[in-house]
């Protein structure tokens, strides 16, 4: 065995003797598998919860055939009742970051009525789940890891200074000593927070390359903290002195920041909510009723003009002005759908602009934006609902305006959703900015540690 | 260039440093050959700690020179640091380890790693019994803790040793084991610079004493070969007036 290995080995054995670091490490491990437990029972449970919805569709789908479809068959009754299953399965690394996926749907059932008030129809959260916010592994090293981080670094320098063994630990030819000391913890750090993460991976079977990035980001998010560590920890002469100030910074920079700046970008980004999108939508549609049919026809055909000529009908009532009416509903706020995403959009760059600061804000970007769970995950989600209510809308046209029967073959057309391909990658230049911020900080701190064992030692 | 083997253990030669506008050192100049025991007496602020300080290489002087065995602690702190052992005052090793486990960590950080007999005997030679030997330093007095860091600077085995009050915090028959220790260690030519309070415990054991007065040595004295070693009386007096402290 060398010299190094036996110096690397001693240094563990410090470290483990010391009660409070091995319970803040066992703390670490525990929450950290707690939080993968968590996210897998999650994610097990909303693929439950789709396989559960695909089995009633079924049973619906069967139901709705034999009370509308046959030779006599009418397509706008089997649209109407016909409810068609969409679904956002969870994407393989969503157990490790839930991100939007507790609060925003994942099923949807659509029909060929109008598209905004579908899509909103759900948009309510739970509040007793937004409040808390989820315990998943990505909320575990984002605000947890760093107590760790605290517990284990704070107190590099000045509690040797303060046992009375600083000067003698210096005045030893040895080097290395801070390096060993920080590497250790770093490690071990790591190894809490990552084992329980690469077991989950295995278990839901998620990609190697993508578990190895995000180990990669919680190494990136750990130099900083430990950075910062060694930056405080040097500038201190007392280690309560450096305690206090790196919660305070712990404070700061994963609480109080982060929850200002948002309110700063929710105040100058302003959004709608989407159930208002469903109430303006409904107001076309039963305003649709009271204005003459040759109206709504009319900005039907704005956008459809394929249809034009084939509008008119017998009697009061038909499907094709009844789909129209519902078409029309959701064109007319298509202007403010536009002005909602375009918003959320803003406030994902803004938010994703902060990261480039807040390393806490980053790494929770990168980490949704790799598990595919933010907002543009979801909004993905909704276009691909829409993309397929369009098909469905193409599919039924013909049978409304060329009044065609709706038999069991028909029946059998009706177009079926596609889940969309989820899985982020991560995003570039996020995550440099993590990288660049976290090692700049590392860098400060080992030399800021490096001069402040010199300048203690010397007192 | 000079000799490593040849050069005296330890060479201060017009050291000057000051702390901000504040001088501590002020043309000090010291040598300390080796199998000698030298004990620097000054009273607070005269310079003591920062004259260790110099040697050890934490501080950089404002001008003269500090040499251990030759070479320079300031431009080659590794290998004057491998020269010397340092036992500060009031030292206190990690707690929850053993007195055994205390000396194989500072051996192993220091690059000087022993047998386990070699910490045994060191362990042994400043009087630990074999039960302390095993227990952890929690559990230790101030003058176990001294012996437990005493025994690491025996057991690095190097040409210098540098103690910073050793005796404080020991009791008498500790204090007459650990003379003989040093006399040990001079017969096996090692240099030990010893910085205390303890006249008492100088005149035992030093071979010189030096009275560190202002940043520099005001006087030094060379223990007689024959008839007592120094009068005492004569130095309890020159103390008193260096060190400013009532007679």
């Amino acid at each position: 065995m060398n010299h190094s290995h036996s110096l690397w080995r001693a240094e563990a054995s410090l470290l483990l003797r010391s009660n409070r670091n091995v319970l803040a490490l066992i703390l670490l491990l525990v929450l950290s598998a707690a939080s993968v437990w968590s996210g897998i029972v999650q994610v097990q449970d909303q693929r439950a919860t789709i396989e559960r919805v695909e089995r009633e569709q079924v049973r619906d789908l069967a139901a709705v055939e034999e009370a509308n479809a046959g030779p006599e068959g009418e397509a706008g009754y089997n649209a109407y009742y016909a409810f068609m299953l969409t679904q956002d399965p969870p994407p393989p690394l969503a157990f490790a970051a839930i991100g939007q996926r507790d609060l925003q749907p994942y099923v949807l059932r659509v029909r060929a009525l109008g598209l905004q008030s579908q899509l909103y129809d759900s948009e309510t959260y739970n509040p007793e789940l937004a409040l808390p916010g989820v315990f998943d592994w990505a909320f575990v090293l984002i605000y947890l890891l760093p107590l760790v981080v605290i517990a284990l670094g704070h107190d590099l320098v000045t509690a040797e200074r303060e046992g009375g063994r600083l000067r003698l630990l210096l005045s030893l030819p040895g080097n290395g000593l801070w390096r060993r000391r920080v590497g250790l913890r770093y490690t071990a750090v790591l190894l809490a927070i990552g084992l329980p993460l690469i077991i989950g991976a295995m278990i839901m079977a998620a990609p190697a390359v993508s578990i190895a990035t995000m180990i990669l980001i919680a190494a990136l998010y750990s130099a900083f903290w430990f950075g910062l560590a060694m930056l405080i920890g040097g500038a201190t002469r007392a280690s309560t002195t450096a305690a206090a100030t790196m919660i305070g910074c712990w404070i700061i920079l994963t609480l109080i920041l982060p929850t200002l700046a948002q309110a700063v970008i929710a105040r100058a980004v302003p959004v709608a909510k989407g159930v208002d999108l469903t109430l303006a939508q409904r107001e076309v549609v039963h305003h649709g009723w009271d204005v003459p049919k040759e109206e709504t026809f009319a900005r039907f055909f704005v956008n459809h003009p394929e249809w034009r000529g084939q509008e008119e009908f017998e009697g009061r009532f038909h499907w094709k002005w009844y789909y129209a009416m519902h078409q029309v509903g959701d064109e007319a706020v298509a202007a403010d759908v536009s002005a909602y995403r375009d918003s959320l959009k803003k406030r994902e760059t803004m938010t994703k602009l902060l990261g480039y600061v807040l390393p806490g804000v980053g790494t929770m970007n990168v980490l949704h934006r790799m598990a595919d769970t933010d907002i543009q995950g979801q909004l993905a989600y909704q276009d691909s609902i829409a993309a397929f209510h369009t098909k469905l809308r193409q599919f039924y046209y013909p049978y409304f305006f060329e009044e065609q029967a709706f038999d069991h073959s028909d029946f059998a057309m009706i177009p079926r959703y596609e889940p969309r391909s989820s899985g982020g990658t991560p995003p570039t230049e996020a995550l440099a900015a993590l990288a660049f911020l976290s090692l700049l900080v590392l860098a400060l701190g080992s030399r800021r540690l490096l001069n402040a064992g010199r300048e203690q030692g010397g007192r | 260039m000079t000799n490593i083997f040849t050069a005296p253990a330890i060479a201060i030669d017009g050291l000057h440093h000051s702390y901000g506008a504040n001088p501590v050192l002020r043309g000090l100049d010291l040598t300390v050959q080796r199998g000698e025991i030298y004990a620097l007496l000054g009273g607070n602020g005269a310079g003591k700690s920062t004259t260790l300080s110099a040697l050890l290489g934490f501080l950089r002087p404002c001008s003269g020179s500090v040499r251990v065995c030759g070479t320079d602690p300031v431009a080659d702190a590794r290998a004057a640091r491998s020269q010397m052992a340092y036992v500060p005052e009031n030292v206190s090793l990690y707690e929850h380890l053993t007195a055994r486990e205390n000396i194989g960590y500072f051996l192993a950080l220091a690059k000087a790693e022993r047998g386990g007999d070699a910490i045994e005997a060191a362990l042994s030679a400043v009087g630990l019994t074999q039960a302390a030997k095993d227990k952890r330093l929690s559990g230790f007095s101030k003058g176990m803790r001294q012996k437990v860091a005493i025994a690491l600077a025996l057991a690095r085995d190097v040409p210098v040793l540098l103690l910073d009050e050793p005796t404080s915090g020991l009791d008498p028959r500790a204090v007459l084991e650990f003379n003989r220790l040093l006399d040990a260690a001079r017969e096996r030519e090692v240099a030990v610079l010893m910085v205390t309070h303890d006249l008492v415990s100088a005149v035992d054991i030093a071979d010189r004493i030096g009275f560190l007065s202002e940043g520099k040595i005001e006087e030094e004295q060379t223990a007689s070969t024959a008839g007592p070693r120094f009068d005492l009386n004569a130095l309890h007096d020159r103390y008193t007036l260096v060190a400013g402290a009532p007679a």
